[in-house]
């Protein structure tokens, strides 16, 4: 297994925003889903995940209920909202675009410049 | 994210907190849970997958406390949950908590006390309606002057008074004398004050022939007249003068003074001009129209200045109010008291800085033994921030505490305080503790929570974890917070010394004060009003014959060794003037005859009241005859004949045809208070014998005398004695204030009394907690070298080398701290000459002596620490830890 990557700055908010569209969470299905989706690539500090999901839900991107999970266990789950929906479209496209200037920067050669 | 919804969560999680946490910690349970389900599917043990689960996860609790920032809750949940710690914490260390409350209480309460004071006095509008548009002229002005300006002004109305008017009421059980107020028609009205019953004077009222009314003040009509309504319109006597009561005050309604029971209107009569244009120069208040500035007010007061100087019947001299201006009345009925208030003020800011120097001093003792609690809660993820917050919401706890305490000293100090205070205090009625001291506690509370726990508490989350878990708390902070210490507890000892310094001041003036001569022996003498009615004495032989059977009648009595009459008691509060003709300084015409202080007497007057005959004669049974004469005092015979003597040469009552021989000179008495013989404005002291001719301003005999008796007896049976003789001459003639010209003196000295007083309470105070201070500093500093000292003694050092070392400590801060003060209260002292009287604000002999005195206090401070430094013991101090 490949190295771990640490998460970049400010990208959690929108992963979390991200794991959750595809349909209500719980707390560590979204640290699952994540994981699973990136193939354990990247490393999540799980003591900071809640504080994001909670910071999401005050500011009225993701909700909350509470329900059961798959082996009958009482648990928080968060869905997105429709202000989560748009912002996290935003997001998408504002580091898509982010992501495609850097690696133009970084992709450069000598005679492009 | 909308601000609804960060609202909304703020709100429920606010009011749901309890439930909001049991969430909180659900969900991460749920969390851990499933992490160790999914572990132990890979084929962990419980424990093990358990522990795993918890590595993986990271700090809980700093994760719980970033879920409540995230959340928006903090700063209420903190708040509370600091306050139950800081409660907790306090309720560990009583000794701590019981010494800065109580400091702090002091404190608080001084200034709580002495704010309530400047609220209620200066600060609080008068109670009167509209008090904004209320105005007072400054300068006084004769009836017929007021009237010129009532009828002139356009920016303002105006209305008149004159105090200190006295009124026997008779016919009502024994004749009294009672306190009131003569006042234009429309004062009352123009103040917005409402009689209670009946109503207050229409306009025209204060004419002559036109005035036979009186309005009556709650008490009186309470304790007089049984509170009776039907008193309104029925005619009562006043100094044989009968007038209808038409209106009774509200027992809140005062005006001039609290002590006004009667108010009469002004007898404006134009045809009386020596009454109406020199009768009686009056204070004049005014209310603003609307649309009127003060500044147009000012301006028209000045030309009308200008042109009322020119109505009156004779030349006025050309500085007569010349600097008339228009203030707001409250500045104007204050201006006396403010500079005193301010001074008090100053003191208890003072005495709060040093609590709060002390308490900030013991916290930081405190802090430096708490370091390892506070390294331990930043090792666990607190930061700095959440620290201070925590270590100042201890402070403003602590701070209000005292501030409770502080509250019940000041409803304490506060009662002290008003009986302390001379009563003729403007306002001092209106004082009381009520919302807004309240306000004032609470704010000051705080702010003085936040004033002494800043710096600690930033000193102290400084802290540096490892370093300071390492060190077993033994204090790596100590070196820098020591410094703080240090200037803590110099500036305490500066602030003590000028408040001491300040004390030392005032109490060596109220020394030359009371001890100055005031020209008279006030041992034995007892004196009483006699104040037969004005009209009694219109008949001028049957005034005199009255009081010549008082004065024989009374030295017949037992007990009595002789009395005397005057008409203005020394130091007795009332001035007595009179414009008098100089042999060869008579006043050209257009000049005006100079102001004498008039003492008119009875012949033993002299030797009764102990006062010194310097050359000539006294007045004897004789001057009552055809040859009219006169006495003056050193201070008046030196002004007028400076190289001669005075004995000889004439004078004469301006308007009198026969001028008077002077026929002695006595010593000069303190006739006006104990620091001035007379005002600035009296230009001589003369006295005449009680005769016909003896005249005061109003070319009237006078008809109020003071009698003063030589006597064993106290004030209770010589009044009783001066009762039975004068109600057996004439049943309608009280007798009033009747008291020991001891009593007289004291007195007279009661305003630099109090002050005086309360500066020594106050610098007591600064004394006892700048002491304190210096010895919890150096205390703390032995507890903390023990060590080094164990090492010193075991290698070798004597007991004066320990007691040397902490000696200096100790000197350095007392000696650093005397200088600083000295140096300040120099500057300062300036600020309290007005009230220095024989002293300057420099006397070296107070300096001097304060140093002294605080030098050896400060090292008494110092002395028990530095016992305990002495009797360390090397072998256990080595072996602490």
């Amino acid at each position: 297994m490949e190295k771990q990557l640490d998460l970049l700055q400010g990208t959690l908010d929108m992963l979390i925003l991200k794991a959750v569209s595809l349909g209500p969470l719980h707390g560590y299905g979204v640290l699952l889903r994540i994981q699973q989706v990136s193939k354990d690539r990247l490393e999540i500090q799980q003591g900071s995940l809640y504080p994001a999901l909670y910071r999401l839900e005050h500011q009225g991107w993701i909700a909350s209920e509470w329900g059961e999970s798959e082996n009958n266990r009482k648990a928080k789950f968060y869905r997105l909202t429709a202000a989560g929906k748009r912002r996290l479209l935003t997001e998408a496209e504002k580091w898509n675009r982010m992501a495609e200037v850097i690696a133009g920067i970084l992709g450069a050669k000598r005679e492009e410049v | 994210m909308t601000g609804w919804s960060r609202m909304r969560s703020w709100v429920s999680s606010t009011l749901g907190r309890s439930s909001m946490e049991s969430e909180m910690d659900a969900e991460l349970r749920f969390h851990v849970e499933a992490c160790v389900d999914d572990l132990m599917k890979q084929g962990l043990s419980r424990e093990e997958a358990l522990r795993r689960a918890r590595l993986e996860f990271g700090g809980m609790e700093r994760a719980k406390e970033e879920c409540r920032e995230a959340r928006g809750v903090s700063f209420l949940d903190t708040f509370t949950q600091d306050l139950r710690y800081g409660a907790r914490t306090l309720r560990k260390s009583p000794g701590f908590t019981i010494v800065a409350v109580l400091t702090l209480a002091l404190g608080i309460g001084a200034n709580t006390a002495i704010f309530s004071l400047v609220d209620g006095i200066l600060l609080r509008p008068l109670p009167y309606a509209k008090p904004e548009q209320l105005v007072s002229v400054t300068g006084t002005y004769p009836k017929g002057a007021f009237v010129a300006m009532r009828k002139q002004m356009h920016t303002m109305d105006v209305a008149a008074y004159s105090e200190d008017h006295e009124f026997n009421l008779t016919g009502y059980g024994e004749a009294v004398r009672l306190p009131g107020a003569l006042v234009s028609a429309e004062l009352l009205s123009m103040l917005g004050a409402q009689a209670e019953l009946g109503r207050t004077f229409y306009p025209g009222e204060d004419l002559a022939g036109q005035d036979g009314y009186v309005v009556l003040s709650h008490a009186l009509w309470q304790q007089r007249f049984g509170a009776d309504p039907s008193i309104i319109g029925r005619a009562i006597e006043l100094e044989g003068v009968s007038r209808q009561v038409i209106g009774v005050m509200p027992a809140d309604f005062r005006f001039p003074s609290a002590k006004t029971q009667l108010w009469l209107p002004l007898h404006n009569d134009p045809r009386n001009t020596v009454a109406y244009w020199a009768g009686d120069f009056m204070p004049v208040i005014g209310r603003l129209r609307a649309q009127s500035k003060m500044g147009q007010a000012r301006a028209e007061i000045r030309i009308f200045q200008g042109e009322v100087s020119k109505m009156f019947p004779w030349p006025m001299p050309a500085n007569w109010n010349a600097d008339v201006s228009v203030v707001p009345l409250r500045s104007g009925m204050v201006a006396d008291v403010k500079g005193r208030l301010a001074m008090l003020l100053g003191a208890v800011a003072l005495v709060l800085l040093i609590a709060c120097a002390n308490v900030a001093n013991l916290t930081l003792s405190r802090a430096a033994t708490r370091e390892k609690e506070i390294a331990i809660r930043s090792a666990l993820g607190a930061v700095r921030r959440r620290i201070v917050t925590q270590l100042l919401t201890e402070s403003v706890l602590l701070a209000s505490l005292g501030g409770l305490l502080g509250l019940l000293f000041a409803k304490g100090g506060l009662w002290l305080l008003k009986s302390t205070l001379p009563a003729n205090m403007p306002r001092l009625m209106d004082v009381h503790l009520d919302w807004r001291v309240l306000m004032f506690t609470g704010v000051l509370a705080i702010l003085t929570g936040f004033f002494f726990g800043l710096a600690p508490a930033l000193q102290s989350s400084r802290v540096a974890p490892a370093e300071s878990l390492k060190s077993g708390g033994r204090g790596a902070a100590i070196s820098v917070s020591q410094r703080l210490r240090s200037t803590l507890v110099v500036a305490e000892v500066a602030f003590a010394v000028m408040l001491v310094l300040a004390a030392g001041l005032l109490i060596r003036s109220f020394w030359a004060i009371s001890h100055s001569n005031p020209g008279f022996k006030s041992v034995q003498v007892v004196t009483a009003r006699i104040t037969p009615n004005e009209s009694f004495c219109n008949d001028t032989a049957r005034c005199l014959a009255f009081y010549r059977d008082v004065l024989s009648r009374v030295e017949a009595s037992p007990g009595i060794n002789g009395a005397a009459l005057v008409n203005t008691l020394p130091l007795g509060g009332r001035v007595s003037k009179r414009s008098m003709d100089v042999e060869n300084h008579v006043a050209a015409p257009g000049e005006v005859a100079p102001l004498f202080w008039l003492d008119v007497v009875s012949p033993n007057y002299f030797h009764l009241m102990g006062i010194s005959l310097l050359a000539g004669r006294e007045f004897d049974h004789t001057d009552e005859g055809a040859n009219p004469v006169a006495i003056v005092t050193a201070a008046t015979a030196r002004r007028y004949w400076p190289s001669e003597s005075a004995v000889g040469k004439h004078m004469r009552l301006n308007g009198d045809k026969d001028w008077r021989t002077i026929v002695g000179v006595i010593a000069d008495v303190r006739a006006f208070d104990l620091q001035k013989n007379t005002p600035d404005w009296i230009e001589g002291t003369a006295y005449v014998p009680y005769t016909a001719t003896a005249t005061l301003e109003d070319r009237r005999t006078p008809a109020e005398m003071t009698i003063a008796v030589r006597t064993s007896l106290d004030e209770l049976q010589v009044g009783q004695t001066l009762q039975r003789v004068v109600s057996g001459l004439n049943q309608e003639v009280p007798v009033s204030e009747v008291r020991s010209m001891q009593a007289v003196v004291s007195e007279a000295v009661s305003t630099p009394a109090s002050t005086t007083s309360l500066f020594a309470v106050f610098a007591g105070l600064a004394l006892v907690l700048g002491l304190i201070g210096i010895y919890g500093v150096l205390a703390f500093l032995v507890s903390k070298r023990t060590r080094e000292i164990g090492i010193r003694v075991a290698l070798g050092a004597r007991q004066q080398d320990v007691l040397w070392l902490v000696l200096k400590e100790g000197a350095k801060f007392s000696l650093t701290g005397i200088a600083l003060g000295v140096a300040g209260a120099a500057v300062v002292a300036r600020l309290l000459s007005s009230e220095l009287y024989g002293v300057s604000p420099l006397d070296a002999l107070t300096y001097f002596s304060v140093t002294a005195v605080m030098l050896v206090v400060t090292l008494i401070a110092c002395y028990i620490p530095t016992r305990r430094a002495m009797r360390v013991d090397p072998l256990t101090a080595l072996r602490q830890d």
